[in-house]
């Protein structure tokens, strides 16, 4: 087994946090390690990224070669895009949908979405949104990492341990905060990836998944089977770019019935 | 015990096992860590580990000589043009040599992801005749950390030990070793070896040149510098330190089809080399930074048979650091298949690092801009290293040059004998510190009309907000120190409510005669937590 992360967002975001903690739930699980990452001036406001290779035997390299990674986890929706290439074809994107746009050139964002959301397997979370729900606005990074724990090759009990060793010195508000981010990310994620398994196309499932109201549990299968009935419908593609136009978050529950009223 | 470690936390673990009594560094990317680290862990040994962030690298390098001189282990630690500011102490002590072990590691930063240029520091151990280590993983990072002070104090050399930025910004899992006790403090014997005056120097440097040969064959013995031949009619290949693994990532398999010499301890090993020439059709050399091997090897191309394939001879990239993609081109592998996606060069723009929001930095700088805009001809700003060098790009624009720690000052008095009207330098505390100070007593000395800034914001910044060495009224008091009279220093607020105020006495500065310094004085807004901390953890003055 070898399994290739590139972590990235941009220098503020926690990055490196979401690293380490892999590192050493990975580490915990058996796994051997290597995890490169960007210190120094990037880390001011520039494009960061880590990578983390896991594996069961001895890893040599530090870095990969192009289309070798099996995942982006990225904070920052643009920034995904900059690491797709080290993606194999059958690669995931994960990353959240909202924009830090510090660069005078940042692109349109429907034309950004457009070209992200083409990508073929793909969880797109609005991780802001979540973090402010679960109370800590600067926990997108452990959103996403929630959003991406059930794919990764480690136990996501393991990851939720050193999640809350990583925050030990903060208090335990902090530490439950950061938490349950992770966990509504972990249900968003393992709600996108049942969606994706019953046939919903990547970007139907793009265009809904960060406009709903997670909690931090896992969602229950027979909404999941609902909403994944009514995006497999013919109108499935046209209702996810209203449901993602419409900027308005979605209960689970309620909101498939709001909008078929 | 095993623990996940930074390349550099493994040095700086290694450094602290091996039992030092004191490190010095001065920050710089990527190096910063390993004295980071020691700092964290210094509590711990016993007696407590001495050491500080020194003002400049050689301070830091002298600092260590002297714990060496004393019989005690010491780790320097800076980044590779950092050994240039350490090259006076460096050179002299290869020739002095080493009392107590003394290593000094060096992380080098090819494709210069953090710096101006991308020197290899094994240049410099070649240049000192000193033996050089290059790790190649974490864990040899830890445990030639360790041996590096056994071999500094065996053939009494100080000892190079080479990193480069994927190491020192990687973690892996290290296995340490049981920690060793602290050498007792006792002089070096023969106190003659360390004072070079020339009688002295020529019989030490006799001394130095007496150990090579003890040196070539600890290089040649070492297991690190391994040799595997396979077959006479297979092409060889001869590889050293990181550049091993990205080697393993783009061959696999197919590396089986080579006979083989990796390296990891230098000076070279010859006897190996010439068995790995002796034995393949040709050989490809594969290493980090400069074709520093190659050029050995080849002797500049003058060495044909077998044949040479190298960056000298465009079969690898000459800059940059080496990637397994760019290994695998250079074998003639294929480029692996990768995710497309159609329109993706259209809404992917680079996002380079910036100035945070309400850096004082900005303000200094959108003062400096207007009170210049309206001069005529054109104005250029001399700029120095730090987060103010992020000043260049837009928006700013407001600084010309960035060449090395303390240049600024230097240059814009060059500038001014040059003719230019007006000659402007900007500079931070951290840097005026390290090396601006002796280019403004120059400009001082002889009352030279240039106007230098310093962005005094307490703290490095850049590196990750280690203490300054002067802030606020230190800074002052340094710079009426060196001579500039207290009415041509003035200090300015640099913030949006300021700035026309700020800009009026720029402009009143820069239409006087002679030398003025402005330092605009606010703290950093990133780091203001760990401001406070360095303050209140200061030690008092001396009574």
């Amino acid at each position: 087994m070898n399994y290739d992360l590139v972590i990235c967002g941009v220098g503020g975001q926690g990055v490196l946090s979401i690293a380490w903690v892999i590192d050493q739930a990975a580490v915990e699980a058996g796994f051997h390690i290597k995890q490169p990452e960007v210190h120094g001036m990037a880390q001011r406001g520039g494009a960061v990224s880590a990578l983390v290779r896991i594996a069961d035997v001895p890893i040599a390299s530090d870095l990969v070669a192009d289309g070798t990674a099996a995942m982006v986890l990225s904070v920052e929706p643009m920034e995904s895009l900059r690491y797709a290439k080290l993606l194999r074809p059958d690669g995931w994107i994960v990353t959240d949908v909202t924009p830090l746009k510090n660069v005078a050139a940042y692109p349109d964002t429907s034309r950004l979405f457009d070209v992200l959301f083409s990508a073929p397997r793909l969880i797109a979370v609005d991780a802001g949104a979540l973090a402010r729900k679960a109370g800590m606005v600067k926990a997108n990074n452990m959103v996403m990492l929630g959003a991406a724990s059930s794919m990764l090759p480690v136990p996501t009990a393991l990851i939720e341990k050193y999640l809350r060793a990583l925050f030990a010195t903060k208090g335990e508000r902090i530490g439950n905060a950061n938490v349950n981010a992770f966990r509504m990310g972990d249900a968003a994620g393992r709600f996108a990836a049942s969606l994706a398994a019953g046939g919903v196309p990547a970007g139907v499932i793009a265009r809904v998944v960060p406009r709903l109201d997670f909690e931090p549990r896992p969602v229950a299968d027979e909404i999941t089977a609902q909403w994944q009935q009514r995006l497999l419908a013919a109108d499935g593609g046209s209702l996810a770019k209203r449901i993602f136009a419409s900027e308005e978050v979605l209960a689970l529950e309620s909101g498939l019935s709001a909008l078929v009223g | 015990m095993d623990r996940i470690l930074l390349g550099d936390e493994a040095v700086a673990l290694g450094a602290v096992e091996a039992g030092i009594s004191a490190a010095y560094a001065y920050p710089g990317t990527p190096s910063t860590e390993i004295f980071e680290t020691i700092r964290r862990h210094a509590g711990e040994a016993d007696p407590p580990i001495r050491g500080l962030w020194s003002t400049n690298e050689k301070v830091a390098l002298e600092e260590g000589v002297g714990v060496s001189y004393a019989g005690k282990r010491a780790l320097v630690s800076m980044k590779h043009v950092g050994l240039n500011v350490a090259a006076d102490p460096f050179m002299n002590v290869a020739v002095a040599g080493a009392h107590g072990g003394l290593v000094i590691a060096v992380a080098d930063d090819p494709s210069m992801h953090s710096s101006q240029n991308e020197q290899d520091s094994r240049y410099f151990a070649d240049f000192a005749q000193v033996p050089c280590l290059e790790p190649s993983n974490q864990q040899e990072c830890y445990s030639f950390t360790r041996e590096a002070f056994e071999l500094s104090e065996q053939l009494h050399v100080p000892v190079l030990l080479r990193l480069v930025t994927r190491l020192a910004h990687s973690r892996a899992v290290v296995t340490s070793s049981p920690p060793r006790k602290q050498n007792e403090a006792q002089y070096v014997a023969d106190s003659s070896l360390y004072t070079l005056i020339p009688s002295n120097a020529r019989r030490a440097y006799g001394k130095l040149l007496d150990k090579q040969p003890a040196i070539a064959e600890y290089a040649e013995r070492h297991p690190a510098n391994a040799l595997t031949l396979r077959d006479a009619r297979l092409p060889g290949i001869l590889v050293s330190g990181v550049a091993w693994n990205y080697l393993q990532e783009a061959l696999g398999p197919a590396l089986e089809q080579y006979n083989l010499l990796r390296i990891g301890v230098y000076p070279l090993p010859v006897r190996k080399i010439r068995q790995l020439l002796d034995a393949s059709t040709e050989v490809w050399l594969v290493e980090e930074g400069y074709p520093f091997i190659e050029r050995y090897v080849s002797a500049l191309g003058l060495m044909r048979e077998p044949p040479i394939k190298g960056k000298l001879t465009g079969h690898l990239p000459r800059s940059g650091e080496l990637t397994p993609d760019a290994l695998r081109q250079s074998f003639g592998l294929p480029a692996r298949e990768a995710l497309r996606l159609r329109g993706l060069d259209e809404v992917l723009v680079g996002r380079p690092p910036r100035l945070c929001d309400a850096c004082p930095h900005d303000d200094a700088y959108a003062a400096i801009n207007e009170a210049i805009a309206d001069i005529e001809g054109e104005v250029r700003v001399q700029g120095d290293i730090g987060c103010y060098a992020l000043g260049y790009l837009k928006p700013h624009q407001a600084i010309h040059s960035c060449l090395c720690m303390g240049a600024s000052i230097g240059m814009a008095i060059g500038a001014a004998h040059a003719g230019m009207k007006p000659s402007l330098a900007v500079i931070g505390d951290g840097t005026f510190t390290h090396s601006g100070m002796a280019p403004l007593l120059d400009a001082a000395r002889e009352n030279i009309p240039i106007k230098v800034f310093i962005l005094d914001n307490s703290i490095v910044a850049m590196t990750g907000g280690q203490p300054t060495m002067a802030t606020d009224e230190q800074v002052v008091d340094l710079v009426a120190g060196l001579g500039v009279p207290r009415s041509r220093i003035h200090i300015i607020l640099p913030t949006p409510q300021k700035k026309a105020e700020n800009v009026q006495l720029i402009r009143a500065e820069i239409a006087r005669d002679g030398l003025s310094v402005i330092i605009a004085r606010r703290a950093c807004v990133t780091y203001a937590k760990v401001i406070k901390e360095h303050r209140r953890s200061r030690k008092p003055a001396p009574a």
